[in-house]
């Protein structure tokens, strides 16, 4: 129609094409013709018209605005939020939708516009054939759009990869930029204020109609020209808004919850209230919102309410009220540094609720190592079902847990182990208290380990599950050292006496040790004892083989290295049937080896002898010392004889004769015993050289209150493995020990760093014998003082908290 | 109960006639003894460790095992000073002579 009547001119063709695009912009149909046209218009007056494109521009925007202003009039008639919303949505959608179609025919303009802004660029030629075929593509997707496909599916098909072509036309910016400015821009606090309404009546639980709120967020996102930040409109305005009405609404809420409920109540809201947003936010708002609207919420239901909030925490973890711990713990960890407050609420509870549990039980702990390392046990577990229920086995509550459990172990308020004062040879003074801890923890494996009431009771997986039980709590320990001498002690006790329950679980705890990080040289101390043992066993076979007389005897000859490093012997004049097998064990070992020499450690020894009296006959497990002892008897049955005459008999020192009488006269738990005194002593120390012992003609076994006729004891007791003297010798060399390693650690790291200041130093130190103890600062610093002194390294001249290395 | 102990009673009177003359008689004695080298210095004077230990080069080469082994021996010079064997074997490469008197080194006997 227009083509054949050959128009060219603006003023001509305009009036015509203006028809078409007053029919879009109102959703009228448009006839698949006139759509052509208009193509083909826009194309003329570019053609023929030098100023034809501003002229489309001018006259384009004149009908857009006036458009707009049509809408606005609508919009702002309405009452009330609803149809406030309602309407402005439904302008918005339809003028948003033309805003894809109507922009397409006017393509060209941005030619002609962009070749006269950048009139620099390149060739004429280039961007004319660009055009042409940009135009040609346009009205293709123009057709389709127009035969009915909807806008969207025909600009996203023919943009390709590439852009929707209609996203940064001219046409589209000046219809987008002419509705925030003529309608927006007015309405806008009215929008935003009607959508948050309704958002508030969502909250308050009143009806409401979400579809409003999206719609308004929609047209605050779509609205936006600006290429560089889509969502600027959305965020500056939207945004703001819904940010600023939630923070009003659980400000009060909050409050209110808090004064009518409390605060444990107030919590389960925050949490429920926290959830509530999250998933409302998905709704209203654009995904790069959430998280700032996340930690609005939080600022507002759990940040503002820090105090009150922590100030429960401390009671609940007294009550172990897990489920209440566990949502204090997950609101509180959502503020930074939130949860710091409730670590040291549960370091806290852990030592002082440990200590107190520890101390109401203090006398049956300090007497009974299975008792004590269950109670223990009972602690941890307990706190370790707290971190794990109320704080999901966080990390940073183990470690709170793991230094406060710690704390309880090493206390030294339920028991003290006195070390020695006054290492004499190296001027050191040491007195500090120690926890018993690693003494019992020792007392309690050996009672697993030896065949025992409680070891046979057990299966021999429940008895690997309590010895793991042990390596746990000794991860705690911080003088393990301790902890490996009584484990030495016991397990000489165990493999001399021959009362392993399990071998090849002893030499399993040996590895596990190692694997807990034991230091090597201890470990392997105790493993060259099994090796030790094994020889001295194919020795005996061999002796016994060797005569075949002797029956009664079995012979453990063990290295003196691995065995006996400090303790000394006792001398005892043995009785002569005893005596009679010593010449014949010295020959036998002079034919094995040369070069050694053989002491006897009868302190050691031990065995069974049968015991008649008027009531019956009894098998006794004793000591050697025992045994001469008893054998002083055999030639004078019935007569009391003197401790005097029992000192020149058995030429025992006075403690060890003591000691061995006492255990005869008065063994624990037996109801009768073996020999009786006169006059009646209340303890060993108070035997004098007259008082009198005699064989108890009526001694029996008892069991079940019942005497019997026959029967087997055991009087070994505790098998001293050592003298009085050196027990306290053995106290002493263990802070002998403890100083010599302190010594070796320094020069180690001196040699290795030459210059070091004090801070550093201690730490690194601390940190290589923390395996074995926990250098007191005292004995650091002394240590120090006495190797400058022996001139290994000297203060630096100019700062005395500098050491430097003398090689 | 009575029942029980009546038959108690007849076993020890059976046994009465075998009694045996002394109260307490031995059935069986484990006797405990320790060895060391018969040496007068408890150190090796070459690698400053002591003698009942392996010495320094066997600790290191078999650090877990060695502990229980019996073949770092110890051996006697004419002079009467000992050393590990091990110690003494490398030391007689660099110099003859015995490291405590000089002496010349002549073995006088070997530990086993
Ligand atoms: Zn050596
Ligand atoms: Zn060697
Ligand atoms: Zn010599």
């Amino acid at each position: 129609m227009l083509k054949g009547k050959g128009q060219r001119s603006f003023e001509e063709v305009w009036p015509d094409m203006r028809i078409i695009v007053l029919k879009l912009l109102k959703q009228e149909t448009v006839s698949q013709v006139e759509w052509q046209d208009l193509f083909y218009g826009v194309h003329l007056v570019c053609l023929w018209d030098e100023k034809g494109a501003a002229k489309i521009y001018d006259c384009l925007r004149n009908d857009v605005v006036e458009f707009i202003a049509h809408a606005q009039l609508k919009v702002q008639s309405q009452r009330g939020e609803h149809a406030l919303l309602t309407t402005y949505i439904i302008e918005w959608r339809k003028f948003f939708t033309q805003s894809s179609y109507l922009p397409l025919p006017f393509r060209q303009l941005e030619h002609v516009f962009q070749s006269k802004t950048s009139s620099s660029s390149s060739g004429c030629s280039a961007s004319t054939s660009a055009s042409s075929s940009s135009t040609s593509a346009a009205s293709t997707s123009a057709a389709a759009a127009a035969a009915g496909t909807s806008s969207a599916t025909a600009s996203s098909s023919s943009s390709g990869s590439k852009k929707n072509p209609t996203e940064d036309s001219i046409v589209r910016k000046l219809m987008l930029d002419s509705w925030n400015e003529h309608i927006f821009k007015d309405i806008k606090d009215r929008l935003q204020e009607s959508a948050m309404k309704i958002v508030h009546a969502e909250r308050n639980g009143d009806a409401y109609d979400a579809q409003l709120v999206i719609g308004v967020r929609e047209s605050y996102v779509n609205l936006c020209s600006n290429p560089e930040d889509k969502l600027q409109i959305y965020r500056e305005n939207f945004e703001a808004a819904y940010l600023k009405a939630t923070t009003a609404f659980y400000r009060l809420k909050a409050t209110e919850q808090q004064q009518a409920n409390g605060v444990l109540a107030f919590m389960k809201y925050a949490d429920a209230k926290l959830r509530e947003e999250e998933a409302r936010a998905k709704r209203y708002l654009e995904p790069s919102s959430y998280a700032v609207l996340a930690q609005t919420c939080v600022k507002v239901l759990v940040g503002d309410h820090m105090n009150t909030i922590i100030a429960e925490c401390a009671p609940l973890i007294k009550e172990y009220e897990t489920d209440r711990l566990n949502l204090m713990f997950r609101l509180l960890d959502r503020v930074p540094n939130g949860v710091d407050p409730m670590l040291r609420d549960l370091e806290n509870h852990i030592v002082s609720a440990g200590l107190a549990d520890m101390l109401s039980a203090s006398e049956i702990i300090t007497q009974d190592s299975e008792k004590y390392v269950e109670r223990l046990l009972e602690l941890f577990k307990k706190f370790s079902a707290l971190v794990k229920n109320a704080f999901n086995d966080d990390p940073r509550f183990l470690t709170a847990r793991d230094k406060a459990f710690k704390t309880v172990v090493n206390d030294t308020s339920v028991f003290k182990l006195e070390l020695p004062t006054g290492i004499q040879n190296r001027g050191v003074k040491y007195t500090a208290p120690e926890s018993k801890c690693p003494e019992l923890l020792a007392n309690y494996c050996d009672m697993l380990l030896r065949r025992t009431p409680l070891s046979k009771r057990l299966t021999s997986e429940q008895i690997d599950a309590r010895l793991r039980d042990v390596l746990l709590v000794l991860k705690y320990v911080n003088n393990k050292d301790v902890f490996m001498r009584y484990h030495k002690v016991h397990l000489t006790r165990r493999l001399i006496l021959g009362t392993s329950a399990d071998s090849e679980k002893e030499e399993d705890i040996v590895e596990w040790l190692r694997e807990v990080g034991m230091p090597a040289d201890y470990v392997n101390r105790l493993a060259r004892m099994f090796q030790d043992i094994k020889v001295s066993e194919d020795l005996n076979t061999q002796f016994r083989n060797s005569t075949g007389r002797h029956d009664a005897i079995n012979i453990k000859i063990l290295n003196a290295g691995a065995w006996a490093r400090c303790s000394e012997r006792v001398s005892v004049s043995l009785p002569l049937e005893l005596e009679d097998y010593i010449p014949d064990v010295e020959e036998f070992y002079k034919k094995k080896h040369s070069g050694r020499k053989l002491q006897w450690y009868h302190h050691m020894s031990n065995g069974t002898i049968t015991f008649v009296n008027n009531f019956g006959r009894y098998d006794l497990d004793v000591t050697t010392f025992q045994m001469a002892v008893l054998f002083a008897w055999n030639q004078r049955q019935h007569d009391k004889i003197s401790y005097e005459n029992l000192r020149l008999a058995t030429e025992l020192p006075d403690p060890e004769l003591r000691r061995t009488l006492w255990s005869l006269v008065a063994f624990p738990k037996l109801k009768k015993q073996i020999l009786l005194m006169e006059p009646n002593c209340p303890s060993p120390k108070d035997f004098t050289e007259n008082t009198l012992f005699y064989v108890n003609q009526e001694f029996a076994v008892v069991k079940n209150g019942k005497s019997q006729r026959r029967g087997k004891l055991n009087l070994i007791g505790r098998l001293q493995l050592s003298t009085e003297r050196s027990i306290q010798e053995d106290n002493q060399s263990i802070v002998q020990l403890r100083i010599l390693r302190v010594q070796e650690a320094i020069i180690k790291i001196m040699k290795m760093r030459k210059r070091m200041n004090n801070a550093t130093l201690q730490a690194e130190l601390i940190d290589i014998l923390k395996n074995m103890f926990l250098p007191s600062k005292k004995m650091i610093k002394e240590q120090l003082e006495w190797l400058i002194e022996h001139k290994y390294m000297r203060r630096d001249d100019d700062d005395i908290n500098t050491f430097i290395y003398m090689a | 109960m009575d029942e029980s102990e009546n038959s108690m009673d007849k076993q020890i009177d059976d046994n009465d006639g075998t009694k045996p003359e002394k109260m307490f008689t031995l059935k069986k004695w484990n006797a405990v003894a320790m060895w060391s080298w018969d040496v007068e210095c408890d150190i090796c004077a070459i690698c400053r460790v002591q003698v009942m230990d392996a010495c320094l080069r066997c600790q290191a080469e078999n650090k877990r095992d060695v502990m229980g082994r019996q073949d770092c021996v110890v051996v006697w010079g004419e002079c009467n000073h000992s050393f590990h064997h091990c110690c003494m074997s490398l030391w007689v490469k660099q110099n003859n002579r015995c490291p405590l008197c000089q002496q010349e080194w002549s073995i006088q006997r070997m530990g086993k």
